[in-house]
């Protein structure tokens, strides 16, 4: 036996032992990290834990946006066998799709690692995927948003798209408080992609902030309904609606025709436009109102002033004023109850100059409202060159200017709340806000009486009476401007109501755009919703009546028991 | 003597180190229990708050007191109770 071959065998060994100690010490100790990592990233992986989205209530607690959790499914199209006929049908069986398009899908998208197939899926479908256990499908857990009051306040509440994230209205509004912030988990993957262990919670979610909203849904619902009837029978192209708790500034109601379902698909064609904020309108006989408070003012006028209106038209320069009818002389409170063009142009000369715009600057037209509904505008309202005569009357009777319905609204507040005026908010409030006082309570109470005549016989606006509750108002009739100046055919009708009369508490603006049929005078059109709207929403507040059924003026029994309340 | 005594130590603090993690993996089989019926909890929360609005919804309140208990609206207020 020759020893070569015993020192060759050995050199063998110790080189081949050495090669291996060399490469442990590599792998082990220098390229340690790196093949760590790599490991870790083919079998650890970090998932984000959904946050909650805050839910939205009503004043009252009633849920108007709810988030449920769900999950979605998808896949690693890179990895996932899609050629594969038996897992592809019974995962296209269900998730409820085509298995033919289901494939196509998939290959088309080979070259991502990722892959939504069904997004909002339900618990059951998610535990049937589950029991599947097919390699490179995922359930990722996210949150879906339900709308349970639906069409009515959608264009409050807005609406989130698939992921979540507000798209309008208040979810748009208040998205930062709304949305919570997500946390994390490490997993342990196998190598079909399923988690098979959670290794460790690096953050719990933080859900998103509740909002409460001051809306009141039953109040709400009931706006919703009426308008939506009437703009339907009137076949008006839209309409609006908004009621303003007198007492705290709080948006009660606040809604848009044509309106839409926020559990629906989302797209284009959706009417979401919030148009008591984003619509702008010329306010015309709404104003008159702000016109006779400017009168009162000067301390010249009362509401019992006479103003001689024969022959029923004047001329202004080269503009011609005039009424339907011959009014004669009436008193100042008249020209508000029947509205009369020439007897509210010759105060407005008689008064000092700009004295209107101010009281209208005062009660806050021109200025934003300033609730955080998304997309508000101003309106055009200047002072800038309205010097000339006629300038000065147009806009005493509400033209030549615009307001958005929520401003009128909240012009009128003023108004009713005998001249405090206060923020309004659509976020329900713990405590009343700070109010400035703006008018003269005795000269904003007698503009308040001077409009409760509107609504009584004789008034442009009888049809916004009803029973137990004594309300005042004032109709406007503005034309919609087109491209050769006002267009004739094409009106807005408006009303702007107050009530009950002895102690207000709720200011409604009502606006029909474009109403079809016969008459298009707010009187005839928007007040009738204001009553029925009313009526139902001051018994469901829980007002007291200040009047009884058939008599306009305060009954005596009523008033008895009114005063046994006081007691 | 001495090295009896760090054997003790050793085997305790080994068996600790077991307990510690068998604790922490109970704990997180809980955590992960939780979680998922909390989820399961506020699903049926959404559900049941979805299922109240329809029932308890004025439109169902309005039916249910004209036509089942045949309440009608007062045609005179003969007196209010505060």
């Amino acid at each position: 036996m020759s020893t070569w071959r015993h020192y060759l065998f050995l050199v063998c060994f110790a080189t081949t032992a050495l090669a291996l100690s060399v490469r442990v010490v590599y792998l082990g100790v220098t390229e340690r990290d790196f093949l760590q990592e790599e490991g870790d990233r083919r079998s650890v992986y970090k998932e984000d834990l959904p946050a909650m989205r805050g839910m939205i209530y009503d004043r009252n607690g009633e849920a108007l946006a709810v988030s449920t959790p769900v999950f979605a499914v998808a896949v690693n199209p890179k990895l996932f066998d899609a050629t594969n006929q038996t897992e592809l049908s019974e995962l296209a069986r269900v998730l409820e799709l085509g298995a033919g398009e289901l494939e196509r899908t998939i290959l088309n998208n080979r070259q991502r690692g990722f892959l939504y197939l069904r997004r909002h899926v339900s618990w059951e479908r998610m535990d049937a995927v589950r029991q599947l256990k097919l390699g490179h499908v995922s359930l990722v857990p996210e949150y879906r948003r339900y709308y349970p009051a639906g069409e009515s306040v959608a264009h409050v509440v807005g609406m989130t798209n698939i992921d979540d994230l507000g798209l309008e209205g208040i979810e748009l509004a208040f998205e930062e408080q709304l949305r919570g912030e997500p946390g994390t988990k490490t997993v342990l993957r196998d190598r079909k992609g399923q988690a098979i262990d959670d290794l460790e919670y690096g953050r719990a979610p933080r859900f998103g902030t509740d909002l409460q909203l001051s809306i009141d849904s039953r109040l709400q619902y009931i706006a919703y309904r009426e308008l939506k009837s009437a703009v339907q029978s009137h076949s008006a192209k839209s309409g609006s609606l908004i009621m303003v708790d007198v007492k705290t500034g709080e948006i009660l109601a606040l809604v848009n025709q044509p309106s839409f379902n926020p559990n629906g698909p989302i797209n284009q064609r959706i009417p979401t436009r919030n148009r008591v904020v984003t619509d702008t309108y010329e306010p015309g006989s709404t104003i008159k109102p702000f016109t006779a408070m400017a009168a009162l003012e000067t301390g010249r006028y009362g509401s019992d002033s006479k103003i001689e209106t024969s022959p029923g038209y004047f001329w202004i320069d080269n503009k011609m004023i005039q009424d339907p009818v011959n009014l004669n002389t009436i008193s100042l409170s008249q020209a508000i109850q029947k509205s009369s063009q020439v007897a509210i142009a010759k105060v407005t000369l008689d008064l000092p100059e700009g004295s209107v715009f101010q009281v209208l600057q005062r009660s806050g037209i021109g200025e934003y409202v300033g609730t955080g509904l998304p997309g508000e505008a101003i309106g055009r309202f200047s002072n800038v060159g309205r010097t000339s005569r006629v300038s000065r009357v147009v806009m005493s009777y509400g033209y030549g200017f615009s307001v958005t319905p929520m401003q009128l609204a909240s012009a009128y507040v003023t108004l009713a709340s005998h001249g405090n005026r206060l923020p309004l908010s659509i976020l329900k409030r713990t405590r009343p806000p700070e109010s400035e006082r703006v008018f003269d309570i005795e000269a904003a109470a007698e503009v308040v009486a001077m409009m409760e005549q509107v609504t009584e016989r004789g008034g442009t606006a009888a049809k916004a009476s009803i029973d137990h509750y004594r309300v005042a108002g004032k109709t406007g009739t503005a034309r919609v401007l087109g491209q050769n100046g006002y267009n004739d055919e094409r009106h807005v009708a408006l009303f702007a109501g107050i009530a009950p009369v002895s102690d207000p508490r709720i200011v409604m603006v009502v606006v029909v755009n474009e109403p079809q049929s016969g008459s298009a005078s707010g009187g005839q059109v928007a007040a009738p919703i204001f009553a029925r709207v009313a009526e139902h929403s001051l018994r469901l507040l829980g007002v007291m009546p200040d009047k009884n059924r058939s008599g306009v003026d305060e009954s005596p029994r009523a008033n008895t028991l009114l005063a046994k309340r006081d007691r | 003597m001495a090295l009896a005594a760090l054997l003790v130590g050793v085997i305790a603090s080994g068996i600790s180190v077991v307990k510690g993690a068998q604790e922490l993996r109970s704990l997180h089989t809980a955590l992960d229990q939780s979680q998922k019926a909390q989820d399961r909890l506020l699903a049926e929360h959404s559900r049941l708050l979805l299922e109240r609005s329809t029932f308890a919804g004025l439109q169902t309140v309005e039916v249910v007191a004209t036509q089942e208990l045949q309440m009608a609206f007062p045609a005179e207020i003969k007196e209010v109770v505060p």
